[in-house]
């Protein structure tokens, strides 16, 4: 309080006095010899550095009255200053008048008394940030990390700056408090999973409530769980369930790709199978009716004439299968045992359909020989033994 | 300067001497008492502009808002007989000034002191009387509110000061009894994951079983209608075959037997033959004889 005496501490002051332009703007309506006594403290001051020299000289050189009004003026002048303020539209002022509460302005030029009041200025419109991560138990004897977020503004500017000391500190070891207090009647698996959002809510309600409690002023706009996770030695462990749940997913997808391609295939194949069997069925009966028609009609013109019919079939048919085949001829009466048959070059100089020659190599055709021709000498030794038995 | 000048100057002197030992201004943040010769003549000064006679009383000003005393975090036992770090703090303010003064002589660490032993011993006994469960989830506010009217009636008359609140900031396990919940939450953990991929295997197992099944069941069916069709099929042809070679089975195994013969004896098979034949009737002979 240095103004509080002027008589003591006043001429230090001048050279401050000198400098402000409010002193030049209102020199005009100040007596002369002010003017003159200012002048005479500027030459002064040139040459002079400290405030105790200062006064020195003055009461050496200068006239006391002139020196006592110039004083006098800075005085106003300073108070002058100091009885105007602004406030910006982001504050409130606290007004004190006497140290005694007296008014909350708003944003704008204000007036107020110098040395009476005293303006304290609060911002109550800027969204403050608080942030916390602890490490805490949950209601089942967990630990988990949580990490929070706390948006507040000032409400009640004379309680914030009047009625607790430290707010902002207040506010943080309020919120821990009650995020605490949440998370430890909480279980763990809600709070790591869907239980954020409530949880939030929750502790904004407990920490509002503290907040009025302890008269702070502040009101809690939003409080945000960043993070909630579990503290890093059983991150593994967790990680390893998310994972976990994958295979799962994973498996039951194979599981089901495999279901959805066997089962299609094996319906397609039903359906073939029954459809082949159908198509046998018509098949088979189709044969059937074609075969007994055509045998029916066959009867019917056999009845008629019985034995030409027969005999005509019967040549026919053996015309049919001798006409194809190569035919040899053996007269067994003829009674030659030993009986040579080439037919490895019959078969040679027959005309071959396509394939045969493939099908059949030239063992083949020696092999077929063989048989021939045991076959032959087993049916003359027959022949002749019985011949000979009946001579 | 003039004589007059002089003893007017040390007459403003002097009366602001005095003024500025006999005003005083109360803040808004703060309370004050009055003593004259040590002894309190004014209790609980309000924020505002007072007197006191100059050299005769003087004032002390003590902290109206509301204080936090913060305690260190310490041990205590819970009735389960597990130690606990419980850091807690405590909103507080004076209350009764004269009071507050004459308990601590207006000190603050002493006041803080007081409380805090007090704090100490209160949750102390609360702690010993509860499980961890109890203390951590369930009991929170009652334990608090308790404390806090614990303390009240303790703090109110002697030391003039009103508790507000009471308030646990952090309840936490030693080092060695986290370690030993880290171990049981990894081991949880891992039974989950174990229990999920077994989930996985039974669903999977169940839906690949169940698509064998399916398809065995689906495969059986279809054979036993095609076997059904089949052989509704031959019984059909049968039946006609049947009632057309009844007519007269002889001639049926005659022409069925050419046909054979046709069928069997393919081109370029070689066939031995004997003259005497019924073929060859007339190879010999014109009359067949």
């Amino acid at each position: 309080m240095a103004w509080n005496e002027p008589g003591g501490k006043g001429n230090p002051n001048d050279p401050w006095g000198n400098n402000n332009r409010g002193n030049n703007n209102r020199g005009g309506n100040q007596p002369p010899d002010l003017d003159e006594a200012l002048k005479q403290l500027m030459d002064k001051l040139n040459g002079l550095f400290g405030g105790g020299n200062n006064r020195g000289n003055n009461s050496k050189s200068g006239g006391g009255g002139g020196l006592f009004g110039v004083a006098i003026l800075v005085l106003v002048l300073m108070l002058g200053f100091q009885s105007v303020y602004t406030l910006d539209e982001t504050q409130q002022g606290v007004v004190m008048r006497l140290g005694k509460y007296l008014k909350t302005e708003n944003a704008g030029l204000r007036f107020k008394i110098p040395l009476v009041d005293q303006v304290v200025r609060v911002n109550t419109t800027q969204v403050r940030n608080a942030e916390i991560k602890e490490r805490m138990l949950t209601e089942d004897e967990n630990i988990v990390e949580v990490e929070l977020n706390v948006q507040y503004r000032v409400m009640d500017p004379v309680a914030f700056a009047l009625r607790v000391e430290q707010p902002e500190r207040t506010l943080l070891s309020a919120a821990e408090s009650a995020l605490r207090h949440e998370v430890g009647s909480t279980a763990m698996d809600p709070i790591l999973t869907v239980g954020r959002a409530v949880l939030a809510d929750q502790v904004q309600v407990r920490l509002q409530n503290y907040l009025d409690r302890y008269q702070t002023g502040m009101v809690i706009s939003q409080i945000n769980i960043k993070d909630a996770r579990p503290p890093a030695q059983v991150k593994a462990a967790f990680d390893d369930v998310q994972k976990a749940k994958q295979d799962k997913e994973r498996l039951i997808n194979e599981a089901e790709a495999y279901a959805n391609s066997i089962v299609p295939e094996a319906r397609g194949r039903a359906q073939r199978q029954l459809e082949e069997a159908s198509a046998y069925k018509s098949r088979i009966v189709a044969r059937a009716e074609g075969e007994a028609e055509r045998f029916e009609s066959l009867y019917g013109e056999y009845r008629n004439a019985p034995k030409v019919t027969r005999e005509r079939l019967y040549i026919e048919a053996v015309t049919n299968v001798y006409t194809n085949a190569s035919k040899v001829l053996v007269d067994v009466e003829g009674g030659n045992n030993m009986m040579y048959l080439p037919l490895d070059q019959l078969m040679k100089n027959m005309p071959k359909p396509a394939g045969v020659q493939d099908i059949m190599s030239s063992s083949d055709i020696s092999r077929l020989t063989d048989q021939v021709l045991r076959e032959v000498r087993s049916r003359q030794s027959t022949t002749t033994s019985s011949r000979r038995e009946g001579r | 300067m003039s004589p007059k000048a002089m003893i007017g100057i040390i007459i403003a002197g002097v009366l602001l001497l005095v003024a500025s030992q006999g005003l005083y201004v109360v803040n808004e943040k703060e309370r004050a008492i009055k003593l004259q010769f040590g002894e309190v003549v004014g209790d609980d000064i309000q924020p505002g502009l007072h007197w006191k006679t100059p050299f005769v009383q003087n004032v002390k000003k003590f902290d109206a808002r509301v204080l936090t005393l913060d305690t260190n975090p310490s041990r205590y036992l819970t009735s389960g007989k597990k130690y606990v770090i419980v850091d807690s703090f405590a909103k507080w303010r004076i209350k009764d000034v004269k009071a507050y003064y004459r308990a601590t002589s207006g000190n603050r660490f002493e006041a803080s002191n007081l409380l805090s032993n007090l704090l100490n011993k209160g949750l102390r006994d609360e702690f010993a009387s509860r499980t961890l469960h109890e203390v951590v989830s369930g009991e929170r506010d009652e334990l608090m509110t308790k404390m806090t009217q614990l303390l009240n009636e303790n703090t109110q008359e002697e030391l003039g000061v009103e508790v507000l609140d009471v308030r646990v900031k952090a309840i936490d396990l030693p080092d060695d009894l986290s370690n030993s919940v880290y171990n049981r939450m990894s081991a949880e953990r891992e039974r989950e994951a174990r229990e999920q991929r077994s989930q996985g295997k039974e669903l999977a197992e169940g839906i690949q079983a169940d698509a064998d099944r399916q398809k065995t069941v689906i495969e059986a069916e279809a054979y036993r209608d095609a076997e059904r069709i089949r052989g509704e099929g031959d019984a059909e042809a049968a039946r006609i075959y049947a009632s057309a070679y009844s007519k007269d089975p002889e001639f049926y195994s005659f022409t069925r037997s050419l046909k054979a013969y046709q069928e069997t004896f393919k081109e370029n098979d070689v066939i031995l033959l004997q003259p005497d034949s019924d073929f060859f009737r007339y190879l010999k002979d014109s009359k067949g004889q």
